[in-house]
């Protein structure tokens, strides 16, 4: 159950920055708040809310928690991202040949004036 | 005709295009709704315009049909309707110069729709026109986290990655 939206979730540069932690592999709460500027409690807020997204998965070591990426919401994105862009190649061409049309109107207009003076 | 796509650190998506015109010519095509219909539709749909107000706050309303046979077959299958009514909002129009819009994304399963910023903006160069698109995260309320566009052109990669990785 999504609770955010993935832009959402994203949204916030803590846990932006966590993502970016975890690209190096899985990672304990203790480990991010080492690299990060806020306190535990923090991190465990951020935690939940992108394990909430689908972003992160946790599986207990020990007395550890190990937290580590998910592909699927990165794979949402990416392949929104090139929707949104193949959208627009597909748009960007029509306009193109929009503009043709538009100028041999005007060129065609322009001949039957003067062919009829 | 040239483009470039634009992947830096730039916090935002940007798509470039260079065409043979005027300013004037361009300008129509975004801003009448005959020119609108003539290219605005992705490929397999039409457009009609209903509505276009065209000034910060005016909205634009407009119908998209699905006319090409394996574009309705597709609709079709998939349950959808083969007509779809969509609107977007002007925020800032410059004449001659941009037009800045938000629109609903909500084209995305799985994701709740949000507002995304878009601007285009005309520049004259020479017997041709530049027109840059730019996916403005800065001008929609929940697309503020610039670093989603910065991180655009790693996502894919790291999707690769961190799906290498998963076991599943």
């Amino acid at each position: 159950m999504m609770h955010m939206s993935v832009p959402q979730t994203m949204a916030d540069p803590t846990r932006l920055h966590i993502i970016e932690l975890l690209r190096g592999g899985e990672q304990s709460v203790n480990d991010i708040v080492e690299n990060v500027d806020i306190d535990q409690s923090g991190v465990s807020r951020h935690l939940r809310i992108l394990q909430q997204a689908g972003f992160v998965r946790v599986r207990p070591e020990g007395q550890k928690r190990l937290y580590s990426l998910c592909p699927q919401p990165f794979r949402d994105l990416d392949s929104w991202l090139s929707q949104y862009r193949q959208l627009w190649e597909g748009r960007l061409d029509k306009f193109g040949q929009a503009l043709s049309h538009q100028r041999n109107a005007r060129t065609i207009t322009a001949q039957k004036t003067k062919s009829r003076r | 005709m040239n483009e470039k796509v634009n992947n830096g650190p730039d916090p935002k998506a940007v798509i470039e295009r260079m065409y043979p015109a005027s300013i004037e010519d361009v300008w129509e095509l975004w801003t009448t709704e005959q020119g609108i219909e003539s290219w605005w539709g992705p490929d397999g749909f039409s457009v009609k315009v209903h509505r276009l107000d065209l000034r910060p706050g005016g909205e634009m309303r407009y119908d998209m049909t699905a006319v090409d046979p394996a574009q309705i077959q597709f609709m079709k299958r998939a349950g959808m309707p083969l007509t779809t009514q969509a609107n977007l909002t002007f925020t800032a129009i410059v004449p001659l110069k941009s037009i800045a819009y938000t629109h609903r994304a909500d084209f995305i399963p799985g994701v709740e729709p949000y507002d995304v910023g878009n601007k285009v903006e005309f520049f004259a160069e020479g017997n041709y026109v530049r027109m840059i698109l730019t996916l403005d995260p800065m001008h929609s309320d929940e697309w503020t986290q610039r670093a989603v566009m910065g991180m655009e052109s790693q996502l894919g990669k790291l999707a690769r990655v961190v799906g290498h990785r998963d076991p599943n």
